[in-house]
């Protein structure tokens, strides 16, 4: 039963919605909420949702969508240019290298991982503005970022389930 | 890549062959596209930057699906004050109405006093310090994530709005626009860690510069030496630098630890909703040539 749901998901239009979530999820990232949480640590959204498509669907989430995705990011953030496609074009990296070590785990796990790979991709980003800036920037905001995604990770993992049970 | 070699190890002669090309062609991409973001970054660091133009058309994109994802958000937050209004009704309009009073008291001091100073200005000669509002926007989005802090807003230059422009709200500066497309504009926040405003003490005139550290609050630097402050002090702007005009309230002195003076913005910035672009151009507009280190969203 698997094998002919996981052809007809990646060949029919519902092959899109991994990337097509992705897209609404960065457009989410940019409302404002009203509230200065909100505005000072939004949770990476996107990374999330790489992370979890590439985890459960990685063939439908190619470098060339991770590399558009993290383009618009980084233009709709106002972030310089290439911010956002390295985090995303690292994130597939390491889930294609680690995910034999930790798919089929529990969901406990795929967070625990999840938070360790943002843990990494903040501190990579941390050092990549920073250079732009041509000063080290303040970490607490990049560390508050982490924990807020890290957090988040489990609620919006959890729906994106839902949807690809749903869906996929 | 290494995800797939399970089942590369899995498969049969061709189907290796295939998956190794598959996965060669993975690795290709993902150097080509990594060179890319490089290269991008590169251009932001030795100062060329992505031009502007392409940022604010960009925004135009998403400016209709922001607009239209945040009618629920604006709904439900009304709804969600109402509810949590309904208690404080009573008490919240015992003190609308003292307040009413008093304001009616200062309404009419203000405008014997504006009368009075239209006048003393007529007699010097004085132009008039008033800078009209070029357009009045709302704020659609929010940018910068943990490292920058900047808003969106809806209004570009289908209402002649230009880089470089004051925009406030109604309790005082929020920053300048940086990016500016047809529909939409970004606004550099007061706060964020490239802003820099030129201010002024208004009880005492000492001159300084309010730093954005990309936090809630800011930083007050480069005050004279025997400059006096306190907390409680209004910080207004200076005027110098050309950028904003003076005495726009910027902030309030909220603590001073040795050198260090913190400044609370007296503006919105964690809830905004509309705000008003300023038509204050005293400089020439911006080539596109000139200063290309301020590209990539520049300093106040």
């Amino acid at each position: 039963m698997a094998a002919p749901r996981q052809a007809r998901s990646i060949i029919g239009p519902a092959g899109l919605m991994p990337v097509a979530v992705s897209v609404f999820l960065a457009l989410l990232m940019l409302l404002p909420l009203g509230s200065g949480v909100a505005g000072y640590a939004t949770p990476h959204l996107v990374m999330i949702s790489c992370f979890y498509w590439l985890s459960w669907r990685p063939l439908l989430m190619p470098y060339g969508a991770c590399m558009l995705l993290g383009l618009f990011l980084d233009l709709w953030l106002g972030v310089p240019l290439g911010v956002n496609i390295v985090m995303l074009l690292l994130t597939r990296l390491f889930v294609l290298n680690q995910l034999k070590y930790y798919k089929g785990k529990n969901r406990g796990v795929y967070w625990v991982v999840f938070g360790v790979m943002a843990f990494g991709l903040f501190l990579i980003a941390w050092l990549i503005m920073s250079a732009v800036a041509g000063s080290l920037l303040p970490v607490d905001t990049v560390f508050l970022q982490w924990l807020v995604t890290s957090f988040f990770y489990a609620p919006i993992a959890f729906v994106l389930g839902r949807l690809r049970r749903w869906i996929l | 890549m290494g995800a797939l070699s399970p089942t590369f190890q899995t498969t049969g002669v061709s189907g290796r062959g295939a998956r190794f090309r598959r996965a060669t062609r993975g690795r290709d991409a993902f150097w080509l596209y990594m060179v890319i973001a490089l290269v991008l970054l590169a251009l932001e660091i030795f100062g060329s930057g992505v031009p502007r133009q392409i940022r604010g058309y960009a925004n135009d994109l998403a400016a209709p699906v922001l607009a239209l994802l945040k009618e629920p958000i604006d709904a439900a937050q009304a709804g969600l004050e109402r509810v949590a209004g309904v208690g404080d009704i009573y008490l919240e309009n015992e003190e609308l109405r003292d307040e009413n009073g008093r304001l009616r008291q200062w309404r009419e001091a203000a405008q014997r006093l504006i009368l009075e100073n239209e006048r003393l200005r007529q007699i010097l000669k004085v132009p008039q310090r008033e800078i009209p509002p070029l357009a009045t926007a709302s704020v659609i989005g929010v940018g910068g994530g943990a490292f920058e802090r900047s808003v969106l807003i809806n209004s570009g230059t289908n209402e002649n709005v230009a880089a470089n422009l004051p925009v406030v709200d109604e309790l005082g500066l929020i920053g300048r626009t940086i990016e500016v497309g047809f529909l939409t504009a970004r606004v550099l926040l007061i706060t964020d860690l490239n802003s820099r405003v030129p201010v002024r003490m208004e009880r005492t005139g000492d001159v300084a510069i309010a730093e954005g550290l990309n936090e809630a609050f800011m930083r007050l630097r480069f005050l004279p030496v025997d400059g006096v402050v306190q907390v409680g002090d209004r910080v207004v702007t200076s005027g110098h630098g050309g950028l904003y005009p003076p005495d726009v309230p910027v902030a309030l002195v909220t603590g001073i630890e040795d050198d260090f003076i913190q400044l609370t913005p007296l503006s919105k910035l964690e809830a905004l909703d509309f705000v008003r672009v300023m038509d204050y151009r005293p400089l020439p507009p911006e080539q596109p040539s000139e200063d290309p280190a301020q590209n990539g969203g520049g300093s106040n």
